[in-house]
């Protein structure tokens, strides 16, 4: 596919400005450099700028800021709302981590393309939100029943014991009353601990039988999970074949990588690996780069075609 | 032994993980289900799992079948003389009445 097409009516959102207000201060994009503004001490860290960037706007208009608290200094942005490849991309700074193949396919999505999946995969999603899990707590019914068993197993016991000493009083001629007194209450304690555990069971049945029908319930979503997985794999692997010669030549590009052109571009370092997807992609927000890649935000911004802050 | 099983994406790897980690523990392991030894470390690591996953982890304590004392023999012979039925799509049904053996709906009211 080609580059000026996929992203021909995107340059007029590249030169469309987005604001940085900080400390006073209003910067205008597409290329802001945000470093020896103020001295090292109010240096913005690039992350609070990016959560700046990704920070919900009310409205969603271009011109609406929202802001984002750092420990010293407060950085508001006004910009588009970044799209899901600026969670991958959107901040570019050594030691970052990425998974390449997800945040290319991102990319391929910013860009509009889609994948032969798109539509299961919807409807797939649609029907896991359907799936309800009733609630059913068993852990309450088993707790319950513990300890009836010993219950009832102690008052027999105790029954039996009674039993045995109104026996001996009454061979040898003793009052048996106080003795038969006590035994009749055994033999009614006996006979609620029994009553007990025949409704402990009895409740833990019942927990049991709605646990099976939860637990049908969570097969379903699970199952439907595990197709949705596969499907979104195999839409990723089909947008990363779309992009993957324009991304492999993205990388080949990327000042400063150290990757040697003939490996595989899938291994290349992470900071060049973001660049070259940030250049595939379409960013309508800028993109927050603490790389020194370029000779400046401004060159950054015309090799990514797209907006950038330098933090 | 301990049955768990999973209804999970998580909970299907926390238990994968469980079982690499504790090959001692586990007897054996299919995909998303596995049987844990009698232990009270096995007991440990099933209810890790379901403080993790909650209902996703189910635990059963499961007990070997001993079939000379579940079932009478009419259960038994009743297995040995389908399987060795001549007619191989002969439904149990028809075979139970064709026979003395026990028809199904009384096999299914019979509580083991």
């Amino acid at each position: 596919m080609s580059r000026e097409r996929a992203t021909g009516d995107v340059r007029g959102e590249v030169e469309a400005p987005f604001v940085v207000e900080t400390a006073g201060e209003r910067l205008v994009g597409p290329a802001v450099d945000l470093r020896d503004r103020a001295g090292p001490a109010k240096r913005i860290d690039p992350s609070t700028v990016a959560a700046a960037v990704r920070s919900e706007t009310e409205g969603g208009g271009d011109d609406e800021s929202d802001g984002v608290a750092g420990s010293e200094s407060t950085v508001v942005v006004g910009c588009s709302t970044p799209g899901a490849v600026h969670e991958h991309v959107g901040l570019v700074e050594p030691g970052m981590g990425l998974r390449i193949r997800t945040a290319l396919a991102a990319a391929a999505r910013s860009r509009g393309l889609s994948a032969p999946q798109d539509e299961e995969l919807a409807s797939l999603r649609d029907e896991l939100t359907t799936v309800e899990v009733p609630a059913a707590d068993t852990a309450t019914a088993r707790e319950r029943l513990a300890g009836t068993e010993s219950a009832v197993t102690a008052a027999r016991e105790r029954v039996a014991e009674l039993r045995g000493r109104v026996e001996t009083a009454r061979e040898a001629g003793r009052d048996t009353a106080a003795l038969r007194d006590e035994l009749a209450a055994a033999a009614r304690e006996l006979s609620e601990r029994e009553t007990e555990r025949a409704a402990a069971r009895e409740a833990l049945d019942r927990a049991e039988r709605r646990a099976r029908e939860a637990r049908d319930a969570r097969e379903r979503r699970r199952r439907l999970g595990d197709r949705a997985a596969n499907l979104e794999r195999d839409a990723r692997a089909h947008l990363v074949d779309a992009c993957r010669e324009e991304y492999a030549a993205a990388v080949a590009a990327v000042p400063g990588s150290d990757w040697s052109g003939d490996g595989d571009p899938f291994e290349a370092d992470p900071v060049s690996a973001a660049l070259a997807i940030a250049r595939v992609a379409t960013l309508r927000a800028p993109a927050v780069l603490a790389v020194d890649r370029f000779e400046g935000p401004r060159a950054a911004a015309d090799w990514l075609d797209a907006p950038v802050v330098r933090a | 032994m301990l049955l768990v099983v999973t209804y999970s994406r998580g909970a299907r790897g926390s238990l994968r993980n469980v079982c690499r980690t504790h090959e001692e523990t586990v007897i054996r392991r299919f995909g998303r289900v596995a049987l844990l030894r009698e232990t009270a470390f096995a007991a440990f690591q099933a209810l890790r799992l379901r403080a993790k996953h909650g209902d996703d982890v189910q635990i059963e304590r499961t007990e070997p079948f001993n079939e000379f004392e579940a079932v009478d023999g009419s259960v038994r012979e009743a297995a040995r003389a389908y399987e060795d039925r001549e007619e191989p799509s002969l439904p149990y049904a028809t075979f139970a009445a064709r026979s003395d053996h026990p028809d199904p709906g009384t096999l299914r009211d019979t509580e083991l």
